[in-house]
């Protein structure tokens, strides 16, 4: 297994990741962009659009039909908040030629469907089709509407946004209705053509095959020629540049909706920054809630009774920790008082070595199964482009080996609830 | 071992049932580091009547059993509970419950040996208490209460009432917090002596495996036990008939969501083969009725009246089986009747050939990705398994559906008078706008 970059144009880079252990062959290509109130919305249309038609098949119903006579080939775009950026992505998985019941070349075939698909659409006197821009105006404006229809989803995303109240983190992904009336054609092609000539551009392809031909079928192909080099302007967001300071009061927010159960959100920010400190927070997250051993799990569920789930992630990228399980909604102080003294426990090391070492036993088996993956692995070398620094499967082992109780102690202690939201009915 | 080669996603089965009535299953995938294996039992949700091997009396049980079984199966007499001891092996251990079967698993990277100890050993091992029987209603009253939230959930078990009147199908896995409230040891110990002999039962591994060391270290771990007898399953009488048109429940969703259904009954005289077969041409036909480069896809789309490509699924085990189209549109009730107009059409005609060959191509790709993650390889042969079928069978089988054969099978099972549809839907009383 290798993995290799090869870069384009100045940021429009390949990723090779070259390995023969799948059945398959992964090509993703990601749009990176600054997450802003004006664009967010634009940005979650351009996919949709994009997928309607290209100059060569120019109807949804063409592609589908050429991507079923790929072997059922899966064509997937969508909206990604990685931080402060908004990712455009485009993911084209077909079958290796190796398992096809007679030969063929599906592979080139489907990195210039791909290509075509992002940067050669249909395109009528310098517009895109209105049918097809109206029609996806609608079923963005559904993938907005439907925020509410998983309500512990809802419950996430409201205490995020209330969080982040005006900052980019804060908008949510697929925009807000209000921007689509206002969007047409016209004004969509032209913010298309901008977004193409300055979108950092990721390709990755995962799979078996010869990089050298890759490289070369890509610097041939007119679509990349078209492109011309571009500045960097994407966020880059680490625990440096995400220290929050300690708030004053902690927010509490309660909201209704229909809902049999409580969704409780606690979202924590941490003021600690030091280098590598990214390790020790995954340990701590791990060891609080992210796992079965994990002190939430244990005590939430297993020991009170009070929830199914009830668990903590870790979201890098913004230096923050939620905590979220559901409960009857009569147990509200109850759970928020279990888990303020997890968080106590935590502070004063009521952790022992063995709760550290399973915690790193957990993370270490995460990261050895990030290639049996392609998807995983794809998304985990773009988390490392945009983070701006390449950490190789070993070496994120190694530094996690290497996270000591004091450190975890030292973040226990600099991690502050920020807000506690509940949904009920 | 038996082995069965598949040249198509050049893949092996090994397989062997042991003396005391075990089948173990092993994929070797090299290259791989994950490490997957699972232990199930032919005991799910819609085994809730049986007569126990020695017994001569009928035990019928409260609705949830099987998944409480599964719940408790983790704890340990001298007080450690067994899903915390794989995770502090560095193993990713879960447990789930279906209508036919329960499942146990774990998958890793380091530690394979160490963990099959502990999954043998507590599966092999129940501890139930009075005490720990009660505690575990509270976690699982919530698990109950978040499926009570997911619309896509009630919309579903919505469907599969109206079509089954007595099939324990139609009674949520998990049961009700009432009737779990009825649950204690005695029940879940008759249901373990019953349903959790190796006979009854199958081991499946996938992975980077030496098959024969790995057959004699599962047999190093099994406890002896003595045989058992046929359990004798009983299933209610199910009518042909479906049961009601059309329900509709409100919740507070964006925009409709549905089921429809289409009821098909499993005949006795059914071989597996020929399950196989009719599973894959229905396949082929949703997709030519509805999939996404259908004529009806694209004017459902274009009108804005669906707003993705609907999930197609044929579901079946041995006492039932139907048809479920799920999906979210402004307008439901008219979906079904342009579904139901074009199944019309597609009987009237004969069978678009490049249209048919084009889904079966795309079918074959589906089935050979299948094979790429331990995981699903492993969750595919286990619930296979217990429907009698070997997966490799439908690689095997795919060339042999023609478009002559499906159409039979579209003359015998869409057919209208078999057709549901369930709605949820936000109650319009309440609407802002």
């Amino acid at each position: 297994m290798s993995y290799k970059t090869k870069k384009l144009k100045e940021n429009i880079k390949a990723h090779l990741i070259q390995t023969p252990k799948f059945k398959t062959n992964l090509i993703s290509i990601f749009l990176t962009l600054p997450l802003s109130r004006d664009n967010v919305t634009k940005n979650a249309l351009i996919p949709a659009v994009l997928k309607s038609g290209t100059k060569n098949l120019d109807t949804q119903e063409k592609i589908s039909i050429e991507l079923e006579n790929m072997y059922g080939a899966n064509l997937d775009c969508g909206i990604e908040k990685i931080g402060d950026n908004q990712i455009i992505k485009f993911y084209l998985e077909t079958i290796n030629d190796n398992f096809l019941p007679k030969q063929e070349n599906l592979l080139d075939k489907s990195i210039n469907l791909l290509l075509d698909i992002i940067f050669n659409p249909v395109v009528e006197e310098n517009h895109f089709n209105n049918q097809y821009v109206e029609t996806e105006k609608q079923t963005i404006k559904r993938l907005i509407e439907g925020k509410i229809d998983n309500k512990d989803i809802y419950a996430f995303n409201r205490c995020i946004e209330e969080m982040y109240k005006d900052k980019p983190f804060g908008l949510y992904k697929y925009g807000y209705t209000e921007d689509l009336e206002t969007i047409n054609e016209h004004n969509l092609y032209e913010y298309y053509k901008n977004l193409i000539s300055n979108a950092k551009i990721d390709i990755f392809v995962s799979g078996d095959f010869d990089d050298n031909k890759i490289i070369e079928l890509l610097n041939n192909n007119e679509n990349i020629k078209k492109l011309s080099d571009r500045e960097d302007n994407h966020i880059i967001n680490n625990e440096q540049t995400e220290k929050k300071t300690k708030i004053e009061d902690i927010k509490i927010l309660n909201e209704s909706k229909d809902v049999t159960q409580g969704k409780l959100v606690i979202g924590m920010d941490i003021d600690y920054y030091k280098e590598n400190s990214k390790y020790a927070m995954c340990l701590y997250n791990v060891i609080l809630g992210e796992s079965a051993t994990s002190k939430l799990f244990q005590n939430v569920r297993e020991k009170a009774s009070l929830a199914y789930t009830a668990r903590s992630n870790y979201v890098r990228q913004k230096n923050n920790i939620f905590i979220r399980c559901g409960i009857e909604i009569e147990n509200y102080d109850k759970a928020v008082q279990i888990i303020n003294k997890q968080l106590e426990d935590m502070r004063n090391g009521n952790f022992t070595d063995e709760d550290i070492e399973n915690a790193k036993k957990y993370m270490v088996s995460g990261i050895k199964t990030v290639a049996d993956e392609q998807d995983s692995e794809i998304t985990y070398y773009l988390g490392q482009e945009l983070s701006g620094n390449l950490t190789s499967f070993d070496e994120y082992i190694e530094k996690i080996q290497s996270v000591t109780k004091e450190e975890i102690l030292d973040i226990a202690n600099n991690i502050n609830t920020n807000m506690i939201y509940f949904l009920k009915n | 071992m038996q082995i069965t080669e598949n040249s198509k996603v050049k893949e092996k089965l090994y397989i062997e049932k042991l003396e005391n009535g075990l089948t173990v299953m092993i994929i070797p995938k090299k290259n791989t580091q994950k490490k997957y294996m699972m232990w199930a039992t032919h005991f799910g949700s819609i085994n809730n009547t049986f007569v126990a091997p020695g017994d001569t009396q009928q035990t019928k049980i409260p609705d949830g059993v099987a998944h409480f079984l599964e719940h408790k199966m983790f704890e340990q007499e001298n007080g450690t509970n067994s899903l915390d001891t794989l995770t502090a092996l560095g193993v990713n251990a879960n447990a789930y419950t279906t209508t036919d079967h329960t499942a146990y698993l774990f998958e890793c990277t380091d530690n394979f040996y160490p963990a099959l100890d502990e999954l043998m050993d507590y599966v092999q091992n129940p501890y139930f208490t009075d005490e720990n029987v009660e505690k575990e209603k509270g976690i699982i009253g919530q698990e109950i209460r978040m499926y009570d939230d997911y619309p896509q959930w009630q919309v579903y078990m919505n469907a599969i009432k109206n079509m089954y009147k007595n099939n324990p199908i139609n009674i949520d896995i998990a049961g009700s917090i009432e009737s779990i409230s009825k649950i204690d040891k005695e029940v879940l110990y008759k249901c373990y002596n019953t349903f959790y002999h190796p006979s009854n039962m199958v081991m499946c591994f996938a992975g980077d495996f030496e098959p024969e060391q790995l057959l004699e270290e599962v047999k190093k771990r099994l406890k002896p036990i003595e045989p058992h007898g046929e359990i004798e399953r009983i299933y209610p009488e199910e009518p042909e008939e479906i049961v009601e048109k059309e329900k509709t429940q409100t919740m507070e969703v964006s925009m409709p969501i549905f089921v429809i259904g289409i009821k098909d009954n499993i005949k006795e005289t059914e071989t597996k083969e020929s399950l196989v077969k009719k599973h894959i041409a229905i396949q082929i036909l949703l997709n030519m009725t509805v999939g996404k480069s259908s004529k009806l896809y694209k004017e459902l789309y274009e009108k804005g009246m669906l707003t993705g490509e609907p999930y197609l699924e044929y579901e079946f085990a041995e006492n039932y089986a139907h048809i479920a189209i799920t999906g979210q549109s402004s307008n439901p009730t008219e979906i079904l009747e342009k579904i139901k107009e074009e199944i019309k059409k597609l009987k009237a005609n004969p069978i678009d050939t490049n249209h048919f060959s084009r889904i079966k191509n795309m079918i074959y790709g589906n089935y050979v990705r299948e094979y790429d993650d331990v995981a699903e390889v492993t969750r595919m042969f286990v619930s296979d398994y217990f429907k009698g079928i070997n997966s490799f069978d439908y690689i095997e089988l795919y060339e042999q559906v023609t478009p002559e054969y499906s159409q039979k099978i579209l003359t015998d099972i869409f057919k209208e008078d078999k057709m549901v549809i369930s709605i949820i839907k936000k109650d319009s009383t309440n609407e802002n706008n």
